[in-house]
């Protein structure tokens, strides 16, 4: 039974040994053995950028689970607290700016006195949906209780990873929640238009709400396959069988209509 | 407004083919009249455009005033909303059980949906059992639900039944034909003894009579009226109940 402590990019594993092992492979190009418990249990205290980024921890209940840490041997100091405030990807420790991320230094001169210095994976930053924001995403499976959609759109970026979401049967709609009917609302395949409400933790997904006019169905096929025109607010017509549908409509606003 | 009767009075009572089309062109006449006739097209009958396609086999049918449909043969069960049948629960897990009613999915009943259930005071359902039901949600997005309980909260002749007797699978078509109000090939077997019946729109029945025998006959007889005529199905029952006095 030994404890061992590592500091890697900043982030201190704490490990004791327990029943559950797990295994994380590319630290400092080593195969380590952590236990599951101690493991989590540390990267919930340091609470960096690893407990929003989803596709950073992925915890199963088998044994072997790959965490993908992006790391550099030891972490690199950038500067000190006089010259820049810290963003995303560093952090402050002894009046210093450290990274906590592998990547590249983006420094940012706001308006504001000193620049901002932040480190990012990619070029582009990967933009993860917060709270509040619009979402497009496609449904795909419904349940009296619940709705499954995948997020492919965050405002109008487009995401390269596809977030799983959740819309409640009582998030539907703002009026008259408990008569929702989820088959009456979203069908399979189509395009939503939603808001964040919450991140959830880890296994949960985002939950969303449609619960406003301008949310609601966008784009949806009818059973003859043809897209379908929005006749009210609950309603859709397929072109081609004159037949109704009912829906959760969004109203547009005119200016995001493109003819 | 003839032209689109006419085009299907043509076809009624023939057998028709998925792929067949009713096309109407309304012919541009300056009269400025057009009359716009309704018609309602039934299971198996289609809208495109201005076109109607016929999406099933089967004979075209017509009924007073404007109402076309086909009229297919089918024992494949797809479940839809409202319609009652005889389910076999397979699985109990937490509040619900899981009912096999013959489509692609499993139903799923609440045992809070029959007649005086409550937290408390559980329903005596076992694996294995028959229960005649209702569908609330059917559709082929959904997992399908059934209840043993109407509107108002009454058993209604649904539930848990089936002590004994013999359940079997008859194809839709028929059993549609059994459970017309005034079906004459259960009045023809009323004739011969007394039974007891029960008939699942998804073409399950359960038969129970006095004896094994008798349940027997009526399982065949029920089997056999599907391709008889009704002349051929009233000498066969005479033949049956004459044979069995």
């Amino acid at each position: 039974m030994m404890a061992h402590v590592f500091v890697c990019d900043g982030i201190a594993l704490t490990t004791v040994a327990r029943q559950q092992h797990i295994l994380i492979t590319g630290w400092a190009a080593e195969v380590v053995r952590f236990p599951v418990f101690c493991v989590i249990h540390a990267l919930y205290c340091c609470s960096i950028s690893l407990n929003t980024h989803r596709n950073l921890l992925e915890i199963s209940h088998k044994i072997c689970v790959r965490i993908h840490l992006h790391l550099e041997s030891r972490s690199e100091r950038l500067c000190s607290t006089e010259d820049c405030i810290p963003g995303t990807g560093t952090y402050l420790r002894h009046g210093y700016i450290f990274a906590s991320l592998t990547g590249y230094v983006l420094r940012k001169n706001e308006g504001e006195e000193l620049p901002v210095i932040s480190v990012v994976r990619e070029t582009e930053t990967q933009l993860l949906p917060d709270v509040g924001a619009i979402v497009t995403c496609k449904v795909t499976s419904i349940n009296p209780r619940f709705a499954k959609v995948h997020i492919l759109y965050v405002g109008s970026t487009p995401l390269k990873d596809r977030f799983r979401g959740t819309i409640r049967k009582e998030d539907v709609r703002a009026t008259e929640k408990d008569k929702v009917e989820t088959y009456k609302s979203f069908r399979p395949g189509d395009i939503v238009l939603a808001k964040v409400i919450s991140l959830g933790d880890v296994q949960s997904n985002y939950l969303l709400t449609t619960a406003e006019n301008e949310l609601g169905v966008v784009v949806a096929h009818s059973e003859a396959g043809a897209q379908m025109v929005p006749i009210s607010w609950c309603e859709m017509q397929c072109p081609r069988t004159h037949a109704k549908e009912f829906r959760k409509v969004a109203r547009v606003q005119p200016e995001y209509l493109q003819a | 407004m003839d032209t689109i009767h006419a085009c299907f009075k043509d076809k009624i009572g023939e057998v028709l083919l998925p792929g067949d089309v009713f096309s109407f062109r309304l012919p541009e006449s300056g009269d400025g009249s057009i009359k716009t006739d309704k018609i309602i097209c039934g299971p198996g009958l289609r809208r495109n455009g201005e076109e109607v396609q016929v999406c099933k086999s089967g004979i075209l049918r017509h009924k007073q005033p404007n109402m076309y449909w086909i009229d297919s043969q089918q024992r494949r069960y797809v479940p839809a909303k409202g319609e009652s049948v005889i389910g076999i629960v397979t699985a109990k897990s937490g509040d619900i059980f899981k009912v096999d009613v013959g489509g692609s999915e499993q139903a799923s009943l609440s045992y809070l949906a029959f007649e005086g259930a409550t937290k408390r005071n559980r329903p005596n359902v076992q694996v294995g059992d028959l229960v005649y039901g209702q569908f609330t949600i059917a559709n082929k997005d959904m997992e399908p639900e059934l209840v043993c309980i109407d509107s108002c909260g009454r058993a209604n002749g649904m539930g848990v039944f089936g002590a004994d007797g013999l359940l079997f699978k008859l194809s839709l078509g028929l059993v549609r034909r059994l459970l017309a109000p005034q079906s004459e090939i259960v009045k023809d077997l009323e004739k011969i003894f007394p039974f007891e019946l029960v008939v699942g729109m998804n073409g399950r029945v359960w038969v129970k009579a006095k004896t094994v025998q008798q349940t027997l006959i009526v399982t065949n007889l029920l089997e056999s009226c599907e391709n008889m005529t009704s002349q051929q199905r009233q000498t066969l029952f005479k033949r049956v109940a004459e044979g069995s006095l």
